[in-house]
């Protein structure tokens, strides 16, 4: 039996299984294959064909269409993880991984979870005791209140009381909610009623908790959240900052590190104050401490993501340091082996999403195959990704085909390096918002560094948008591709591939303008 | 053949002429009056999918894709699409005034009743699709002459929700 790299460490495993699919499945899967250990995935009926499925050692089967029976259904990843034969579990993000019943599971089915403690996870995961415990510990809170309102009474009415002595304009946001989902801005009293109403709805069906709670709306702040990482011996150090700030209804857009509005004596602060809310709840682990920065230099605790982040490669890029390996040797109990006079800076970084959705349609998520698919290569240049040429987009998952990680001495170089690797990123047969990306990374705004929160949301994006083609050479390319027979792309995957030459089933653009009577 | 580059803002026919396989504009009319393309010239490329496109002297490289009656062109960095309709026929239905479910989702609330006027822009219904509400609002001003489904009821992208009438 061979060796694995953890075998001696206080808690050994040596295969682990990644509770998840896509893109962060797939870097997961690699980093353990990578580091010496056995890598199982799991899928659910939609996935049988998926990238994730093949780059793994092993792959188990969760039947069922629905979240609720497979990547949400703990019972069966537990049993399947048994099955396989593997010993630890990565949740990934989303899905399980800031459930700490599912972290308990885990542990209780005598597997190591690849993850920050329980209790740790449940205190950030509830937003409101959160905010008592940063307040406890001396982390800086936007200023806002707590409305804990029990079950059968008027919310509404408390909800009323309670925002305006908050003042308006306001945030509600639910207690469980993360990720932009279950989260409203409310600019004045009368329009309380129906964002609310909708806040509630999504935040009860994303996450099955409709609580809610007011926060003050700042304005003008900058998103800027620290990554943390801590072993379980208590030590407990910063890998410096990300700015997120360029947001579409609190969805990141871009990401890069080091932001453009922190210099060292503030990386310092914010660094210090992520330790402490990390320190506050006994975390293990990557996490991340999310705060609103000002532009007079004050930051508020905006919440903790105790799990791994969506634009983590930024952090990697201008660190040098794994994430994925530290959560593994975190979670094997062994100590850190790096102190915070260890991290370095090293040029900038930037990640952009690459989503299928539609720019020009209010952003509305595009399904489709992806009959072309050719990603960018080249120094400093990173991508994650769980689809391949052939592949389709469905209603099913998150729509986030890729992320688009640059890396170059500066950031001005940097965002020449994203401009020029968006603009090789070929994705044909399903609509992308990268034109969308290369317009924003290339606006005066973004590429001098000022971008706050709401500048997305206040932009008119069709200003953002560049010059069109010429439409006659566009139909010439057309008429000339037709005339030369390339209907007939090279399309990987789905050997049936009838549907992208006759247009018929399965084909959603035959209906994008057409309706159905 | 018809060639749109947006939707419901005209056609386009084109001729193209074959000199050693590379393609020339011989002419082009949108809409029935000619129009002067650029100096073209497009040959085939190494690779399947690709085609080399000279315009005025510079050349691309440009990767295309056909989907359905959709030519999907990557050139220059960016994406487009170029759709192909049969000589004659008409524009999609939902141009005319039908509001159609952008994606596959659920009804969550109808906020109009038939009979009413509505503004441009006035939200008419919301859907619940891939875990986000959207607003679908009016096009144009008018009224509602059919709702087509009800609140909870599952819709298919494309399917058309509402009705407006002048």
């Amino acid at each position: 039996m061979a060796t694995g790299p953890f075998d001696s460490a206080p808690r050994p495993f040596s295969r682990v299984m990644v509770a998840n699919r896509g893109e962060i499945a797939v870097r997961i899967l690699k980093a353990a294959r990578e580091a010496g250990l056995g890598s199982v995935a799991v899928f659910s009926d939609a996935d049988a064909g998926s990238l994730h499925v093949e780059v793994a050692d092993e792959a188990i089967h969760i039947p069922g269409e629905s979240l609720a029976e497979t990547y949400l259904n703990s019972e069966a990843l537990i049993s399947a993880a048994l099955s396989s034969g593997a010993d630890a579990i990565h949740p990934g993000y989303g899905f399980l991984s800031e459930r700490s019943d599912f972290a308990v599971a885990v542990a209780e089915a005598g597997l190591v979870w690849i993850g920050p403690p329980a209790n740790a996870i449940s205190t950030m995961g509830d937003k409101i005791s959160a905010r008592v415990r940063m307040i406890e510990s001396g982390v800086q809170v936007i200023p806002g209140e707590e409305l804990t309102v029990p079950d059968g009474v008027d919310h509404l009415g408390a909800l009323a009381t309670c925002a305006a002595r908050v003042g308006y304009p306001l945030l509600l946001k639910a207690s469980a909610g993360g990720g932009g989902k279950g989260m409203r801005a409310v600019s004045e009293p009368k329009l309380l009623r129906t964002e609310y109403e909708a806040a509630s709805r999504e935040a009860s069906a994303a996450f099955g908790d409709g609580t809610i709670y007011v926060e003050h709306l700042l304005t003008g702040v900058r998103h800027v959240e620290v990554q943390v990482l801590a072993d379980s011996q208590g030590n407990c150090i910063h890998l410096n900052e990300r700015d997120c700030s360029l947001q579409r209804r609190h969805q990141k857009v871009l990401e890069e590190a080091p932001s453009p509005a922190v210099e060292h004596e503030l990386r310092q602060a914010m660094g210090a104050a992520a330790v402490k809310a990390a320190q506050a709840v006994g975390y293990e682990g990557a996490g991340t401490v999310e705060f609103l920065l000002s532009s007079n230099g004050d930051f508020y605790f905006l919440e903790m993501n105790t799990r791994l982040q969506v634009e983590h490669p930024v952090t990697e890029m201008t660190t040098g340091i794994d994430l994925v390996l530290k959560q593994f040797e975190v979670a094997a109990g062994l100590p850190l082996g790096i102190t915070q006079d260890d991290v370095g800076i090293s040029g900038h970084a930037i990640e952009a999403r690459v989503y299928a959705e539609d720019a020009a349609r209010g952003f509305l998520p595009c399904v489709g195959k992806i009959s072309m698919w050719k990603v960018p290569q080249g120094p400093g240049i990173r991508v994650d990704s769980g689809f391949r040429q052939g592949d389709t987009v469905t209603i099913d998952f998150d729509p986030m085909l890729a992320k688009l990680i640059v890396h170059a001495p500066t950031r001005r170089a940097a965002l020449r390096r994203l401009d020029t690797a968006l603009s090789d990123f070929i994705a044909l047969g399903v609509t992308t918002n990268i034109d969308f990306l290369r317009d924003v990374a290339a606006h005066h705004t973004f590429a001098s560094g000022s971008v706050t929160t709401d500048f997305l949301d206040s932009s008119d994006v069709s200003t953002l948008s560049m010059p069109e083609a010429d439409p006659t050479v566009l139909v010439a390319v057309a008429s000339a591709a037709q005339r030369l027979g390339l209907e007939r792309t090279p399309s990987t995957g789905d050997p049936d591939s009838s549907d992208e030459h006759t247009g018929h089933s399965g084909d959603p653009f035959r209906t994008l303008t057409r309706s159905f009577p | 053949m018809e060639w749109s580059v947006v939707e419901g803002a005209g056609r386009y026919t084109v001729r193209v002429s074959d000199s050693d396989g590379h393609l020339k504009v011989s002419s082009m009319q949108f809409d029935g009056s000619s129009v002067n393309p650029p100096d073209i010239s497009i040959s085939r490329a190494d690779q399947r999918g690709q085609l080399k496109v000279e315009v005025s002297g510079a050349s691309h490289l440009t990767h295309v894709a056909k989907v359905g009656d959709d030519w999907w062109i990557h050139m220059n960095g960016r994406t487009y699409v170029v759709r192909m309709h049969e000589p004659g026929s008409s524009e999609a239905e939902s141009v005319q005034g039908g509001m159609s479910a952008p994606m596959p989702g659920t009804i969550l609330e109808i906020l109009v009743k038939q009979g009413q006027r509505v503004r441009e822009g006035q939200t008419l219904l919301v859907m619940e699709a891939m875990k986000m509400e959207h607003r679908i609002q009016a096009p144009r001003a008018g009224e509602v002459t059919k709702l087509h489904y009800s609140v909870g009821d599952r819709v298919d992208m494309g399917a058309t929700l509402v009705e407006i009438g002048d």
